[in-house]
């Protein structure tokens, strides 16, 4: 039998947080305030990767520039090129009929 | 241009940061014991809505350099070979071949 009695103790804890400012939660309930406490992660993931300065992003930023994107130009014609072999990427699929990915299940 | 794993991982990246206030607020309210059973479960529903591109656990720290995904040494975001090639051509700072 402890020297002071239960329900003494309980508000003396409720007492101890009003001052000191913590929640009181005598049957440790789960409030989910960790996940309203903790820092928001998503804008330091951002900077992660060093950004990508491209041509496009420029003739984009200011309408009338049109400097010539040369990556652009690159990716057209190796695009070109494999078209012309055969090579390229067939066109989609419009109907479901169309589609090879069905068509081999069948 | 980056990999496209790369490419992957900053859409991730974006994704997540788009959505994690909403998420926080529908995972506090899922993880809430004193809320109604109902609504937690509602909660818990509506997390299960989100994208795959929206968790945060989907990010993953790629090398900076050659995007590889495995060996990176996060001080500096580069995989171990990037470091070694960096660290040799005295592109980082402070760091020097050991030798004794």
């Amino acid at each position: 039998m402890p020297a002071v009695a239960r329900a003494r103790l309980s508000l003396l804890e409720s007492l101890r947080c009003s001052i000191f400012a913590t929640s009181y939660n005598p049957t440790s309930l789960r409030t989910g305030a960790k996940y309203l406490r903790a820092r928001l992660r998503g804008p330091s993931m951002l900077n992660y990767y060093p950004k990508i300065v491209k041509i496009s992003h420029f003739n984009k930023l200011f309408p009338g520039l049109d400097l010539e994107d040369t990556d652009e130009i690159q990716r057209r014609n190796d695009l070109a090129a494999l078209r012309a072999r055969g090579k390229g990427a067939p066109k989609k699929a419009k109907t479901k009929e169309q589609s090879r990915r069905l068509a081999k299940k069948r | 241009m980056p990999k496209i794993r790369v490419l992957r991982d900053m859409k991730a990246r974006a994704g997540v940061a788009e959505n994690e206030i909403l998420r926080r607020a529908y995972l506090f309210v899922a993880r809430n014991q004193s809320l109604p059973a109902q609504v937690r479960y509602q909660a818990q529903l509506q997390l299960n809505t989100f994208g795959r591109y929206t968790r945060p656990t989907t990010v993953k720290n790629r090398c900076t350099e050659s995007g590889r995904g495995r060996g990176i040494i996060s001080e500096f975001g580069l995989c171990r070979f990037q470091f070694r090639l960096k660290a040799l051509n005295n592109e980082l700072p402070g760091v020097r071949k050991a030798s004794w």
